[in-house]
């Protein structure tokens, strides 16, 4: 039997975070955990078969957590696993009533609006190349030979991909920023 | 933050908000603050790890609350003058709804 798997993309799959701490609850209560959250989780993720467990998972976007962010969790009994990028990733076992990190309203949207703000980085990024390359070709066509032209124009077309695709995650998460 | 601003931006008030500032009228830190909500209010607010830091955050970046102290990289907060102005005049302001809404039970 296997007792490992990889999922690839994890992060873009799930780009609402509370869909992504779902997801998570649901392999641990299958028995597939993740004890460690590091940088390039978002890309892939390795779960290790044990028991099936109850986590109630959070996900977190913090781009400058205070000194005592750690702390103020730890202290409400959260476990942490690591952060992806600016995304804190913790988890708490439970029974019964699944426990909470965001109360509020306010505080689930801010969230949410928070990891919006972190697509919006690398959105902008992309953004900002298409703008630099089409301002090339337009206004200076001669500096460019045929060949480097059409990698230029291939360059733009996949960017503008990215950056449609960017767009609509920011979108997806804001129709979803309730929960 | 002047009071003028704080005013705008404060009033009226999550239940969270109020709830908070309530508390630091003792020094208190992150985890003091939700069981001393929990207690108030008989286990019907239970404030979560997220909301009591994000929420600590807003309100010491506007000034109605402050750090006095830290222990273990645990920070204690307590409200400040500006704080207290605009927590009383959210209590004014509810005192008022109590009062108006009291033939509807």
């Amino acid at each position: 039997m296997k007792d490992k798997r990889i999922v690839l993309f994890p992060a873009f799959r799930k780009v609402v975070p509370a869909d992504l701490e779902n997801w998570l609850e649901h392999m641990a209560v299958e028995g597939w955990h993740i004890d460690r959250v590091r940088q390039w989780n978002s890309l892939w993720m390795t779960f290790k078969k044990g028991e099936p467990r109850k986590y109630r998972f959070v996900c977190d976007m913090q781009f400058a957590a205070r000194k005592d962010y750690r702390a103020t969790y730890e202290q409400f009994g959260w476990q942490y696993l690591g952060r992806m990028a600016s995304m804190y990733v913790w988890r708490m076992e439970y029974q019964g009533q699944r426990p909470e990190a965001f109360t509020d309203r306010d505080s689930v949207v801010d969230r949410n609006r928070r990891t919006i703000l972190a697509v919006s980085v690398s959105f902008t990024l992309f953004l900002m190349m298409i703008i630099f390359y089409a301002v090339q070709i337009i206004c200076f066509p001669d500096s460019l030979s045929a060949g480097d032209r059409t990698q230029v124009i291939a360059v733009e077309a996949l960017f503008s991909v990215f950056v449609i695709l960017l767009g609509i995650v920011m979108l997806y998460i804001w129709k979803n920023r309730r929960r | 933050m002047s009071l003028e601003k704080a005013r705008n931006r404060y009033i009226p008030m999550s239940e969270t908000m109020f709830y908070i500032l309530l508390s630091l009228r003792e020094a208190r830190h992150g985890y003091a603050i939700m069981q001393h909500v929990k207690d108030l209010t008989d286990g019907r607010v239970v404030l979560g790890a997220g909301t009591v830091y994000s929420s600590l955050g807003k309100l010491e970046g506007d000034g109605l609350i402050e750090t006095v102290s830290e222990e273990d990289r645990r920070k204690i907060y307590m409200i400040t003058s500006v704080g207290s102005a605009i927590l009383r005049e959210e209590a004014a302001r509810i005192a008022e709804l109590y009062k108006n809404s009291g033939g509807l039970l």
